[in-house]
């Protein structure tokens, strides 16, 4: 074969990432409209260890190369993330697109991600030497870049199993199908005995990265409902300075301006 | 390494370009399957739709190397089948063609979309063709079309 490797297992596709100059490719959506074709390319895309979908006591596992029109057929998939897929370009752009691609590519406007960020989930990476998991937050270092060795590969995505019941996702892009998100949001919310124990918010597509603001969510933690309606004010106005976001095809001002609006609206569903 | 090779509509053949090659392009220039329309070559309009182990792929987003020993279908291929035939009888007397340059997707994209729900209700249609670009037909024609064949092939779905 000229140009790229085809393992057969991971094994093999591990070696071949460790001893040659490759790019992985599952779906090929991100990697193809960037016209490389001098790329060598790993195609990981069908190896069978990276399509499962399993579960353990704490987590859902997705693995890197499962399709979102795959993970939308799953029971087992939280109903917050296929909110968010289900949203993905179109049916053959979803029969292609892969969680692993959608992370790998970097992108603060991977649809998929604010999700993860929101849900606290983890990402299994593997290589020769080994593996490791990292927090989904922590693998981002900024717009295209992110912590992930040349010889390793994303194996899944670890998604908990429990605390995502009450969840909010809304994508806003230029029309229904094949729309590139212009702001995304995910929230989640959890409560033990009438105490608010998570109050999450991701925001997608808006900076160089998806942004969560841990210290601003500490501000209603712990409390009853009827309190955080009472600190809902200060809260949003916490949220109004520090949401620095950059112009893209719309202006900062309406992305904040959006922005704001969803996190009163995901709070209003949450009865705050 | 293992020679590119995969199964363009039943036959087998081998590719001894890139394997980074877009599809479309081997596709077109390499074996004639010239259904396989370039409207964008960035995944947006569905003109380059193939059937790739049954499952419908914008083929200027597709790797030759990724489809190594697949069964690729295009239209070519997937005319002569008898859903072909209700898709086509069901195209022609609803006018659902003018120009044709995004019908050879529409037809696959309705062949994915019938083959997982043989009787999908307008919206199921329009979901399942949202992204094939028609410049022409405003899409009611198609979407009737597709509603048509699935009634008269009953059965064949
Ligand atoms: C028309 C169109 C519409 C789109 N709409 C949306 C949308 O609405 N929302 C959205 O979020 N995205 C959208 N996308 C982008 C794209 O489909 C997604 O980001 C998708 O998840 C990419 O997955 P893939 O498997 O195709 O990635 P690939 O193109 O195969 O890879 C993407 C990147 O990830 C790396 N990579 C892939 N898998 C691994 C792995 N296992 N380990 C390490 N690195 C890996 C690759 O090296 C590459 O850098 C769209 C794309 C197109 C063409
Ligand atoms: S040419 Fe492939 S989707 Fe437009
Ligand atoms: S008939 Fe001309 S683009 Fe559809």
């Amino acid at each position: 074969m000229v140009n790229g490797y085809v393992p057969a297992s991971l094994q093999e596709a591990l070696e071949i990432r460790a001893g040659q100059d490759v790019i992985p490719y599952a779906g090929g959506t991100d990697l193809m409209v960037k016209r490389r074709p001098d790329a060598q390319y790993l195609f990981i895309g069908r190896l069978p260890e990276l399509r499962q979908i399993t579960e353990d006591e704490n987590y859902i596992h997705i693995g890197a190369a499962v399709t979102f029109t795959e993970a939308l057929a799953d029971p087992r998939v939280p109903a917050l993330m296929k909110a968010a897929v289900s949203r993905i370009g179109a049916p053959a752009i979803r029969n292609a697109g892969t969680f692993g691609g959608n992370v790998g590519n970097a992108s603060a406007k991977a649809d998929s991600v604010p999700v993860e960020v929101a849900a606290d989930a983890k990402l299994r990476l593997i290589s020769l030497r080994g593996e490791r998991v990292v927090e989904i937050e922590s693998f981002y270092h900024g717009h295209g870049t992110h912590d992930l060795g040349p010889d390793e590969l994303i194996a899944e995505i670890l998604l908990p199993r429990t605390g995502l019941d009450h969840w909010y996702y809304e994508k806003v892009g230029g029309r229904s199908a094949l729309a590139i998100s212009r702001i995304s949001f995910a929230s989640v919310f959890d409560m033990q005995e009438d105490r608010i124990t998570k109050a999450a918010a991701a925001f997608g597509a808006v900076s160089d990265t998806v942004l969560r603001f841990r210290d601003l969510e500490a501000m209603l933690i712990g409390r009853s409902v009827a309190e955080a309606k009472d600190m809902k004010p200060a809260y949003l106005r916490a949220y109004d300075e520090r949401l620095q976001l950059t112009e893209g095809r719309v202006s900062a001002q309406y992305r904040k301006r959006v922005c704001l609006n969803l996190l009163e609206d995901s709070l209003r569903t949450f009865g705050i | 390494m293992a020679e590119l090779s995969f199964i363009l509509n039943g036959s087998r053949v081998r590719y001894d370009g890139s394997a980074a090659d877009r599809l479309l392009d081997a596709l077109r220039n390499e074996y004639h399957c010239t259904s396989v329309k370039c409207g964008c070559g960035e995944g947006e309009c569905g003109a380059c739709a193939v059937l790739i182990d049954g499952v419908l792929h914008n083929s200027c987003c597709v790797a030759v190397g990724a489809v190594q020993d697949a069964q690729v279908v295009t239209l070519e291929g997937y005319r002569e089948t008898a859903r072909f035939q209700a898709l086509d009888r069901a195209f022609a007397e609803l006018s659902a063609v003018q120009c044709g340059f995004c019908t050879p997707g529409i037809l696959l994209a309705a062949e994915a979309l019938l083959s997982r729900s043989p009787h999908p209700d307008e919206a199921e249609i329009r979901e399942g063709l949202s992204g094939n670009l028609c410049r022409c037909t405003g899409y009611n024609a198609i979407v009737n079309a597709v509603k048509r064949a699935a009634e008269e092939g009953d059965g064949l779905w």
